[in-house]
Formats: C-alpha cells, structure tokens, sequence
C-alpha cells in the first residue's frame, strides 16, 4: 500500500537527517547526573564541531568570562553549570533543522527551529510556574514535538502541496488533511522517530498525544497538556509558524484539568517574549551563544 | 503620475520591527517590516503628503494586566498606539492626515476559553481606532494565517506576504 511504504520511507530518510536529535535523550540523562560522569560528557560534546564550539564561545562570552580563559570543553562544562550546557547543546541541535526552504508548510529556512524554540521557552516557562513537570523535561520536550512535521518537510513529498491547498476547504484541520491525503498524521510519524532513537516513553506520548492530550496515557498527561498550552500559545506569537499552525483544535478539557487559567497564560506572554527574544531577532536569525 | 512602490529596490532601505516594537521614518525611500504577526496586530500609520510612516508591532490588548511591572509601551495596543501616535506628530505628522492599516489577529479554531488574543486584539484596537478617531483605510485581520507586512513610506503601500500565498498590497 503506497501510504504505508511512504511512513516507512519517512522515518528511514530521517536517519540520514545532519545531526540527528538522536544525542538528546543522552545529554540531558549525563546533564542530570553526577560529576562522575563529567568525562563521558565531554566526549559527546567533543564529537560535534558546532557543539564544542556554541559551548566554548559562550563559555567565555562577556557573560559567563571571568579573568582566566575557558580552552577546554572540561572547563567550560564546569563554569557554564549543567542547565545552561543543557540549553546550549539543546539550541544548537535543533538549530540545524531545515535551514532550507521546504515545501507544503511554507516555512522559511529556520522556521521549524524558531518555532520549536518559542515552544520550549512556553513549555519550560509553565512548568516553573505551574509545576507540572520538570523544567528541563519540559523545554526538550517542547523542543522535540513536532519532529514528524519535519521529517516530512525532510522527505519532501509533492502531496504535501496538496495538504495545504485543500486545508480550509475540505477539511476543519491539518491533522485531518494529513489522514485523509497521507494516511497517516505526523504525530505518528513522530512517534515512530522518538522510539527509534530511544526517546523516554514521556517524550513518546508528547509527540504523539499533543494535539489531544485528554488521550495521553495517565502519568504523562500532565507533560502532554503542558506541550499542548505551550505550542498553541507559541502559535499565537507567531515565530515560525507555517500554513498549517492555526488549524488545530485547542483541548478545552484536558487544559482546565491541568489547571490553566486564559488570564494567567496572557500574563506570561511578556516574560516568554522576553525570554524568546534573547533568541530570535528581529529580523527573525536565530542566535544561541 | 502614480506612486510604484518599489519594496525589493536597491534604491530602498528595510528596517526591521520586532515583536512589541515601534519604529517610524521620515526617509521616503525606507521600507519599514515586520515578520511573522501571528495573533499580534501590525499597524501602519502614514502621514502620505509629509511621507512620515510608523509601524507598530503590538502583542497584547492592554497593559492593565502588568500593573506594577516595567513594560514596554509597545507591546501592548492601549499604550502602544499613542505612542506611535505621538512618534508621528513629533516628526512632523499632521494627526488628521494620518491613515491607518491594521493587520494580522490571527486566530486558532474557535474555542471559549483560550487562546483568543486575535480576537481580544482586533477588539481592542477598534475601540482604541474609534476613541483616537484614527482614519482606519484596511482592515486584514482574522483568519488563520501568519501574516508578515512592508510599508512603503513613498506610497503609504503595504505587501503582505502570507505562508504559501501569493503576495499582495492594501
């Protein structure tokens, strides 16, 4: 059947994808862990060019400098502190995804990545404020939600053209579409990719239950409807988002049961900007370091 | 003679508005744009006999919200329209030869208790555009599309580019 060899065709091309995000389950394990494991750290670090170096410049950027120069990875793991390594090599992964123009999203180079930041620095921004999950879980998480979207993007099939011309008139959302053209929906093709490179379950239920977190299964719901306010209030601001970013259908249900308030997330637009903006430009280049 | 705006001339220059910005010219031949409006409201002001243009970049309805705290005057409608406003005069604008173009507002699928900022902003900034009396000449707002815009401050023109979409001027 030629939609189920296309999902399989999808998740193989992804293996070739520069860069893969397949490195994030384990930096954030060894980013979480003991200083025993500061070696092993290193290493993974070591093996990426652009990582080693995001990592070294901004450990010796105005804002972390102190009198002595930082010239080793070792020493940069050490004065940047775990979080702030976390973050840097979380960006700078992500940073590389589809910097070239892709067809049926209408995304600009970069856009997925843009995107896929305003909704770590969301999700990351709830979770301290609503403890609904850990920080970090929640900012790879917003991170990494949306990968089926681009390993679509990355197989570049010309029925993603159709998608999007028949989006507003024939069907009420892009999920919908993606069933009907494809016959299957990126959430699964999500899903399919987080397993293959050994995601964490709670990571798996993200990509898969985001658009309707009332289905997550119990004890990832929290997380699930965490990414679910996040992407949709990143939507809103607009960083990134493509043809097919307003046609979703918010879930009312499993958002009032996680305890969100309209007024509270309003309210917390100005810090996510601000947030988002040490980021993003104007001119919308994406700056990590 | 009619007035062609020329937004990708070598002669023209672009200034970028960010997110909860402001920024205006004197400079006929300076292209003024903002990327990516989402729900946030894109607002041009032209002063066309003077050729002095403004555009704001506004993300919320009202600063009511943030009492207390520090904010930037452009980020919200209520206090980022006077601002721009009050840009314009100091520059030399005439407030009745001012026109107004309002963009973006985009909103997700209808929902009763969230994300409706497209919907509060497009509200706000009509009872703000009535209370100012602002001369509002289009309207392209709503909808579920990201919109990114150009004012031309020769012609008052603005090119709107959406996702997938052919542009287009109001």
């Amino acid at each position: 059947m030629k939609a189920a060899a296309d999902f399989q065709t999808v998740v193989e091309m992804t293996r070739s994808i520069p860069c893969a995000p397949a490195i994030l389950p384990k930096l954030l394990k060894l980013t979480e862990g003991s200083s025993s494991e500061l070696g092993e750290l290193e290493m993974l670090i070591s093996l990426d060019t652009g990582l080693a170096t995001n990592v070294l410049r901004t450990a010796n950027s105005a804002y972390f400098a102190n009198a002595q120069r930082c010239d080793s990875i070792a020493d940069a793991i050490l004065r940047l502190g775990s979080k702030t390594l976390y973050r840097i090599a979380a960006s700078t992964l992500t940073g590389r995804w589809l910097v070239h123009p892709v067809r049926g999203y209408g995304w600009e180079p970069g856009d997925l990545c843009k995107h896929s930041l305003c909704v770590a620095i969301c999700a990351e921004t709830f979770a301290k404020s609503m403890h609904l999950a850990d920080a970090s879980t929640a900012y790879t998480a917003g991170l990494i939600h949306d990968l089926g979207k681009f390993a679509l993007a990355y197989a570049n099939f010309s029925v993603l053209d159709d998608i999007a011309t028949r989006v507003p008139d024939e069907f009420g959302t892009w999920r919908e579409a993606e069933m009907a053209v494809l016959g299957y929906d990126s959430m699964q093709v999500t899903k399919a990719l987080l397993e293959n490179w050994g995601f964490p379950p709670a990571f798996v239920s993200v990509g898969y239950h985001y658009m309707t977190p009332s289905e997550a299964p119990d004890q990832d719901r929290k997380l699930v409807t965490l990414i679910h306010a996040a992407k949709h209030l990143a939507t809103q601001l607009g960083y990134g988002v493509g043809v097919d970013g307003f046609y979703s259908n918010p879930d009312e249900r499993a958002l009032v049961e996680a305890g969100f308030k309209e007024d509270e997330m309003d309210a917390a637009i100005p810090d996510i900007l601000t947030a988002i903006q040490r980021f993003i430009r104007p001119d919308g280049s994406v700056h990590f370091t | 003679m009619v007035k062609v705006p020329h937004f990708s001339d070598e002669q023209t220059r672009t200034v970028i508005v960010g997110v909860a910005d402001f920024k205006f010219t004197t400079d006929p031949t300076t292209i003024l744009a903002t990327y990516a409006l989402g729900s946030c409201l894109g607002i041009t002001l032209h002063d066309e006999k003077r050729r002095i243009g403004g555009l704001l970049h506004a993300m919320l309805p009202t600063a009511q919200l943030h009492k207390g705290k520090v904010v930037r005057e452009a980020m919200f409608l209520d206090t980022g329209i006077q601002k721009a406003l009050n840009s314009l005069v100091r520059a030399g604008a005439k407030k009745q030869d001012i026109r107004c173009k309002v963009f973006g507002g985009a909103q997700l699928m209808a929902t009763d208790n969230f994300f409706r900022i497209g919907a509060k902003n497009i509200d706000m900034f009509y009872k703000i555009s009535q209370m100012l009396e602002l001369d509002v000449v289009a309207w392209e707002v709503s909808g579920r599309v990201n919109r990114t815009i150009k004012l031309s401050n020769q012609t008052g023109d603005v090119l709107v580019k959406i996702p997938t979409k052919p542009e287009f001027l109001r």
